[in-house]
C-alpha cells in the first residue's frame, strides 16, 4: 500500500500508540484486500458497544483511550444493553457500570454515543461520500438507499478509521465494485415490512458477496428497503443492492423468488406458537414514520397486562416523534432509546417468548437471547399486544 | 528427530514456539472462547474444553462477530492467549485481533500437516513454520 509521508509517521508511532495501532490495522487490512491507498472518510459508525457482548473484552478500548486516541472523523456508536429510563432500573449494578464504562471510553475518544443502528436518521450522509461504517444493516442502507460509499467494517476497523479519519480504498469505495452481478426476480410483491425482511433473509443465503438487482417489487417504502437490506446482511456478506434499475446486460444470472419462498422463510424463522412475553418493534431502530404508524395502530387501544410492548429507536427520533411517542406510552407500550432486546439481557427479565415484525431480530433472538420467536407483521403484533 | 518446514504468508511479524493446538473448524472468538481463561467453549467444537493459552493455535479461519478481535486482545493481556496463530485463510476478525494483541500470525498454510501437541516453531517475519516430528 502506498502511504503519504504523514501516514508513514503515524505508522512509525510519532503521534503515539493509539494512532500507530489504528494505522497498523488499516494498512494490514488494506494490504489483505488489495487496497493501494487510504481515503478520507466523512464519518465512522462503530459497533462493539453492548456490555452484554463486549463483557470482559474492553481492555483494548481502555488502552486506546489511555493512549490519548481521539476520533478525527465524526463518529457514532451502535446500541448499548439498556435504555436510560426503563431497563436501566431492572438490571444489576455490575451490568450498568460495565456498560457506562464502555460508553465513557468511546466518549473520551470523541465518539458520539448516538447508541443507534440507524445513525442515518440523525445525520444523513451525502451521496457519493466515503464512510467507514460497521453495523451491516446501516451499511446496506447507506450504500443502497442513500448512495454513500462504505465497506462493511467490523467494530475495530471502524474505530481505527475514526481515529485516523481514513479507510483503505477498496471494495465498495471503488465504482467498478458497485455494479450488480445477479438479478433476483421477485414473483410476487411483498406486502409488508416482515415479508421484505424475510425476502432478505432468503436471498442473503445464496447471494454470498454478489450484488443483486431486484426486479418485481414496485410498491415499497424506504422502511421496507431497510428491512430487506437488514435481512440480506444477516445471512449474507452483501453490502448493497439495486431496486430501481432494470438489468442492462443480458448475460446476468437470474434467480427467481416465489411467494412461497417468503412464506417458508417466515414460517422457519418462527420457533414458537406460544403467546409472547415481549412484542418488539424497532429492528433496525424505528424512523419517525414507523413510530407514527405504530401510534396510529395503537390509538385508543390498551396493551394487555402481562405483555411487554417495546418500540426501539434513537433519542433523536424519540424527541422528534414526541406526540406519537405519547400515544404509544399511553397505550402501555415502552419507547426505548439506545438499545434493543437482542443486545439486552431480556432472559433475566423473565422473557421466554418474543414476537417481532423484524426478520433480522427473529433470526438472532433464539441464539442471542435463548428465547422462542414468532415473526409477524406490525398489524398482527399490535393485535396480539392489545385487548380486543 | 525429523522436522518438516511449511511456508505461508506473514500477517503479523514475530517469532515464537510452542505446542500446536489444531482444529479443523473455524473459531469464533466472541462467544466461542472464554475471554478470562482462554478455554474454548463453543458447543460442538472439536477443541471444546481445550485452552488456547501458550499454544500455537492452528485453525482454518475465524468467523462470527468482529468483537472477536477485542477478545483476542483481552486474552493476550491476561496471559491466556495463544503464542502464535496459523490459519488457512486470514479473515479480518482474526487479523485485527492478532495485530492489536501482537500475536505472530501466518496464513495460507496447509494446517492438516500439523498435529496437536507437536512442537512447532514459527517465524512470522519470513512466513516459515518448522514442525518437529517425534521419532
Amino acid at each position: 500500500m502506498h502511504l503519504t509521508k504523514e501516514e508513514e509517521k503515524i505508522l512509525d508511532g510519532e503521534y503515539g500508540w493509539a494512532y500507530e495501532i489504528s494505522m497498523k490495522i488499516l494498512v494490514r487490512l488494506g494490504d489483505l484486500f488489495g487496497a493501494t491507498s487510504l481515503i478520507q472518510i466523512k464519518s465512522a459508525h462503530i459497533s462493539g458497544v453492548s456490555y452484554k457482548t463486549m463483557g470482559g473484552s474492553i481492555d483494548f478500548l481502555e488502552a486506546l483511550a489511555r493512549a490519548g486516541g481521539k476520533a478525527k472523523a465524526p463518529s457514532t456508536l451502535n446500541p448499548s444493553s439498556f435504555d436510560p429510563e426503563y431497563l436501566v432500573r431492572k438490571i444489576p449494578r455490575e451490568h450498568r457500570e460495565g456498560q457506562l464504562r464502555i460508553i465513557n471510553l468511546y466518549r473520551e475518544m470523541g465518539v458520539e454515543p448516538a447508541l443507534t443502528c440507524t445513525p442515518y436518521y440523525i445525520f444523513k450522509p451525502q451521496r457519493g461520500s466515503h464512510l467507514a461504517w460497521s453495523e451491516s444493516s446501516a451499511v446496506m442502507y447507506a450504500n443502497t438507499v442513500l448512495g454513500a460509499w462504505t465497506n462493511r467494517e467490523g467494530g475495530p476497523s471502524a474505530l481505527a478509521a475514526a481515529l485516523i479519519g481514513k479507510t483503505p480504498n477498496h471494495g465498495m469505495h471503488q465504482a467498478e465494485n458497485r455494479q450488480p452481478n445477479i438479478v433476483v426476480k421477485v414473483e410476487s410483491n411483498p406486502v409488508n415490512e416482515t415479508e421484505f425482511g424475510a425476502l432478505g433473509i432468503h436471498v442473503g443465503k445464496f447471494l454470498k458477496e454478489k450484488i443483486p438487482l431486484f426486479t418485481g417489487p414496485s410498491n415499497y417504502t424506504n422502511e421496507d428497503l431497510k428491512q430487506l437490506g437488514a435481512g440480506m446482511a444477516t445471512t449474507g456478506m452483501t453490502s448493497m443492492f439495486y431496486y430501481r434499475e432494470s438489468p442492462r446486460k443480458r448475460d446476468f444470472e437470474v434467480v427467481s423468488v416465489e411467494a412461497r419462498d417468503i412464506e417458508n422463510t417466515i414460517e422457519n424463522l418462527s420457533t414458537t406458537s406460544e403467546a409472547p412475553d415481549l412484542i418488539f418493534i424497532g429492528c433496525p431502530h424505528c424512523s419517525s414514520k414507523e413510530i407514527q404508524s405504530i401510534a396510529q395502530a395503537l390509538e385508543g387501544k390498551k396493551v394487555k397486562t402481562g405483555i411487554e410492548l417495546w418500540v426501539c429507536t434513537s433519542q433523536h427520533i424519540k424527541r422528534k416523534a414526541k406526540s406519537h411517542v405519547y400515544i404509544i406510552e399511553k397505550a402501555g407500550g415502552h419507547v426505548l432509546c439506545d438499545t434493543c432486546p437482542i443486545v439486552a439481557w431480556i432472559k433475566n427479565l423473565g422473557i421466554e417468548t418474543v414476537m417481532t415484525n423484524s426478520a433480522k431480530a427473529a433470526y438472532y433472538a433464539p441464539t442471542y437471547n435463548e428465547v422462542g420467536v414468532t415473526l409477524a407483521p406490525l398489524s398482527q403484533c399490535i393485535e396480539t399486544a392489545c385487548f380486543p | 528427530m525429523k522436522s518438516i518446514i511449511l511456508k505461508g504468508r506473514p500477517i503479523v511479524p514475530g517469532r515464537s514456539k510452542g505446542l500446536a493446538l489444531v482444529s479443523t473448524k473455524p473459531i469464533s472468538f466472541l462467544g466461542g472462547v472464554n475471554p478470562n481463561s482462554g478455554v474454548i467453549i463453543e458447543r460442538g467444537h472439536d477443541l471444546k474444553g481445550k485452552s488456547v493459552k501458550g499454544r500455537v493455535l492452528c485453525f482454518p479461519y475465524g468467523h462470527g462477530s468482529t468483537v472477536g478481535s477485542y477478545v483476542l486482545y483481552a486474552l493476550a493481556k491476561k496471559g491466556v492467549g495463544p503464542k502464535a496463530i496459523i490459519n488457512q485463510t486470514a479473515d479480518p476478525v482474526v487479523v485485527v485481533g492478532a495485530i492489536i494483541a501482537n500475536i505472530p500470525m501466518i496464513d495460507q498454510v496447509d494446517i492438516q500437516q500439523i498435529r496437536t501437541d507437536e512442537n512447532v516453531e514459527v517465524n512470522c517475519n519470513k512466513g516459515l513454520i518448522k514442525i518437529v516430528k517425534e521419532k
